[in-house]
């Protein structure tokens, strides 16, 4: 079992959790709010990395990230650091083929949020804060968990993207799903499919307990209008 | 009040918190962090290397990382800065890119010579020894339905099993029968799986024990392949670590081309 | 004063509202009419083209001067058609995310409080998908009394409410705006709502201001032909002004003379549309001892008896009128009494108080 994959799986779900989700509740609510008519273009912008291929997603962030371009040349001089092949890359690159996971649902969760709801709040005295912190947010909820799971699921299992940008460095860049197709590589199905089973339970559990968070709230009486 | 306001937001923090917490501290206690320099190499290398590896950690103590892949997409991710200390390839010409990009420290030495086998399922050429004369023959009959190689583009035993075909006259015929693998290893495992019927592989692949037990494989001579020498060259890359450097004189220690012969790389005449 | 000046476009909007202080006015008009817009724009939740907003002299809102207090500064409450209870709070809490303002120890204790006045303090801890219709416009009405505010905003609140509920709920809502003096703007399409509730009256349509004036004065003297329509008078019909003497007219309806004694701002022999109400028309007894203070008696031969409920609608066909049908509304005793059947001639009196003349 290569456990050094199972932390760098973990800790990249988790980093892109904590980066993207505050991001995600942001746009996705401008999203639902903004009244842009270029609003079908910006989500369909957001959801393109749902429709390209992982590996053409991979390409254009690695030649994006890469040591030859702008930005790597950039990145190594101010901070000396290479994106590409090193976690923070890959983190990078995780966020963006998130995006539309994290989101779409939050747009869904805050679009369920009626005028009446915001009215009131501002009748109620609200700042915009206190409105979103207190009235949004709360009711928005199901569609930030939604994202939360997906974001923290399709990490997990993501394999194009980040074989292309990180490469399969051990200790580094080597996912749990890039380790199981390295021992599948290397003849050695019996570890391959025990670090699978690994990751379908634990995408298993962490969906469920999405899910059932949810429903307990659902029961609760406190979903939307 | 201002609790129950905040409940969702609690929530949310708390999910995040406790996935992050949990996963880091679960795989943390049980990972050990391999260090060492990474060496990158050919795939059809990967089992050679693996005791090699093994063998430096026991002699000096000091451990590299290897990672495989098809000499070409390792080209790649150097050329894009993938942090590698040293690079096997599976033949000269991508050694030689990296020279003339500026991305090595010094030429680079041939450690070896590679050579390319048609693996088949059992019972399924006879006699075994004719080579690729049988394998038009068992094409013809239709006794092989699916003939597995690596991707030309971009892995060195790809582009000679493609000019082994075309030497043979069957590269036009065999096509729709064609499946490509992303590199040497990907096409043995291919071949291992059994979906496959015959696979143009590199010998150092074909001697694993799981592909004997799976069927038979014959050697085919260079010049069965002409144009792609299967001359294996490394070098040294730019910003190197010392250990790195040391591995690299290991790997040319008669020890070590015992065991690429051993392996199938045989070591170059003259 | 509360003024209310107001220019907008979708939903097109062209109206001056002048209610007063302390007293409940209400604006109706059909739906459609933009009588919502008109509220969420004095609440400042709608930015119109041009919108002048002030109470008591404090200016809300100001366009031309580019002036703009938004909604959570404004110091109103508002009360939504679906009452907007936040659903994921309990009662209590829904008027406690008024009172952010207060130190959180006491926002409860007001919350608790608020929802004492409206009756319902011991349902403070319920859901608002747990409580009834009229539990949870009480709530709604709690939450928006909460901040002690110069202006309530009401927006059809009985609207979702059954018959019965929302009876009492009217008796509520007198006895909660005497006692708090606050001022109060109830929104509805209900006219009999607004005559029970109101002591000012706006009548709306199409976004523009009909006529407005206290309750009781607007709702027998309609000033307009719409008006009169909106205010449910069912007769319309059209005379010449023959005398025009201040307060006393005479106004040729066919061959008759009927006298009104509202003045009139038309010259001899202009064309003027009159109204009467129905319950204005009175049946006239034979050998009735004053016929003269009775007004116009007319003579005319019944079309058509309606039953309504409690009363029966009468058409007539007045002699020598204009051509329209009359309209006399009668208590089904009377009908008995004095045999109105269909076909039968009855004399009708219009009296001047009730004549009322209408501009196009």
């Amino acid at each position: 079992m290569d456990w050094n994959a199972l932390q760098l799986s973990a800790e990249l779900a988790a980093w892109t959790l904590v980066v993207l989700l505050p991001l995600g509740i942001f746009a996705g609510r401008w999203l639902a709010l903004t009244r842009t008519r270029a609003r079908p273009w910006l989500q369909a912008l957001f959801a393109l990395p749902l429709v390209l291929p992982p590996t053409v997603v991979g390409y254009y962030l690695l030649t994006l990230m890469g040591s030859r371009s702008a930005l790597g040349v950039l990145m190594d001089s101010l901070f000396d650091l290479s994106l590409a092949f090193s976690f923070p890359g890959l983190v990078l690159a995780s966020i963006f083929v998130n995006l539309p996971f994290a989101i779409l649902p939050v747009q869904r969760g805050f679009e369920a949020v009626s005028q009446d709801l915001h009215d009131a709040a501002a009748c109620c005295g609200m700042s915009r804060w206190q409105a979103f912190s207190r009235v949004e947010l709360p009711l928005a909820w199901p569609g930030v968990l939604s994202a939360a799971v997906l974001t923290f699921g399709h990490t997990l299992g993501e394999f194009g993207v980040v074989l292309m940008v990180g490469g399969n460095i051990p200790g580094q860049t080597r996912t749990l799903s890039i380790a199981i197709f390295d021992r599948v590589q290397a003849f050695d199905p019996a570890a391959a499919g025990r670090m699978a089973l690994l990751l379908l339970l634990i995408s298993l559990v962490t969906v469920a307990l999405g899910y059932g968070t949810l429903e307990r709230r659902g029961k609760q009486g406190a979903g939307g209008t | 009040m201002a609790k129950i306001d905040w409940r969702a937001v609690v929530l949310l923090q708390q999910f995040i918190v406790a996935i992050f917490f949990s996963a880091c501290l679960f795989a943390g206690g049980v990972a050990q962090a391999a260090g060492g320099p990474l060496v990158a190499a050919a795939a059809s290398l990967r089992f050679a290397l693996e005791e090699i590896v093994d063998r430096y950690a026991a002699v000096t103590g000091s451990s590299v990382r290897l990672v495989f892949g098809s000499s070409g997409a390792l080209v790649q991710q150097i050329e894009n800065g993938a942090p590698f200390g040293l690079f096997l390839s599976a033949d000269s010409g991508y050694v030689e890119r990296l020279i003339a990009g500026g991305y090595t420290e010094g030429t680079g030495t041939a450690y070896g010579q590679g050579a390319l086998v048609l693996f088949t399922r059992p019972g399924l050429l006879s006699p075994p020894g004719e080579g690729l004369a049988s394998l038009a023959r068992a094409t013809s009959t239709g006794q092989i339905k699916r003939l597995v190689i690596a991707n030309p583009e971009y892995a060195p035993y790809g582009r000679a099993a493609r000019a082994a075909l075309r030497h043979a006259g069957l590269w036009t015929q065999i096509q729709p029968l064609l499946v490509v693998g992303a590199n040497a290893g990907q096409a043995a495992h291919f071949a291992l799986e059994g979906a496959v019927d015959a696979a143009l592989l590199p010998l150092s692949l074909a001697k694993i024990p799981a592909l004997t037990k799976a069927g038979n494989y014959v050697v085919l001579p260079a010049a069965s392949h002409p144009g792609v020498s299967l001359h294996q060259q490394m070098v040294v890359l730019r910003g190197a670590s010392d250990i790195a450097r040391n591995f690299f004189v290991y790997l040319q220690s008669a020890e070590v081309q015992a065991i690429f012969s051993r392996h199938g790389v045989r070591a170059i005449s003259g | 004063m509360l003024r209310v000046s107001l220019e907008h476009n979708a939903p097109p909007l062209a109206l001056d509202l002048e209610l007063p202080l302390g007293e409940l006015s209400a604006i109706v008009g059909p739906s459609g009419s933009g009588k919502t817009s008109i509220l969420r724009a004095m609440a400042g939740l709608l930015r119109t083209r041009r919108a002048r907003v002030s109470l008591d002299g404090e200016t809300w809102a100001d366009t031309a001067q580019g002036v703009w207090q938004a909604a959570r500064l404004r110091p109103l409450g508002f009360v939504g058609q679906n009452y907007a209870l936040f659903p994921h709070l309990n009662a209590g809490e829904n008027v406690a995310a008024a009172l952010l303002h207060l130190p959180t120890a006491t926002r409860r204790e007001r919350a608790l409080a608020c929802l004492a006045v409206v009756g319902i303090a011991g349902l403070a801890e319920r859901s608002p998908t747990a409580l009834s219709g009229g539990q949870r416009q009480r709530v709604a009405m709690a939450r928006a009394i909460a901040r002690e505010p110069k202006l309530l905003l009401l927006d059809e609140p009985f609207s979702a409410l059954d018959r019965s509920t929302r009876k009492r709920l009217h008796i509520e809502l007198k006895r909660l705006q005497a006692s708090l003096g606050v001022t109060v703007v109830l929104v509805t399409h209900d006219l009999d709502e607004a005559a029970q509730l109101s002591g000012h009256l706006c009548l709306l349509h199409h976004g523009r201001l009909l006529q407005q004036g206290p309750t009781r004065e607007l709702l027998r003297r309609p000033a307009s032909v719409e008006s009169a329509r909106l205010l449910d008078f069912p007769n319309l019909c059209q005379a010449r002004l023959s005398v025009s003497a201040g307060s006393s007219n005479i106004l040729q309806w066919g061959e008759l003379n009927i006298g009104t004694s509202t003045a009139i701002d038309a010259r001899p022999g202009a064309s003027v549309p009159w109204t009467i109400r129905a319950s204005d028309v009175f049946l006239v007894k034979a050998g009735h001892s004053d016929e003269a203070r009775l007004g116009a008696i007319v003579t005319a031969r019944v079309a058509e008896l309606i039953e309504l409920g409690d009363s029966v609608l009468v058409s007539l066909a007045v002699e020598n009128g204009g051509g329209e049908t009359l309209r006399m509304r009668l208590r089904p005793g009377a009908v008995r009494r004095h045999d109105v059947s269909p076909g039968a001639l009855v004399r009708v009196a219009l009296h001047p108080e009730a004549v009322i003349p209408l501009i196009e």
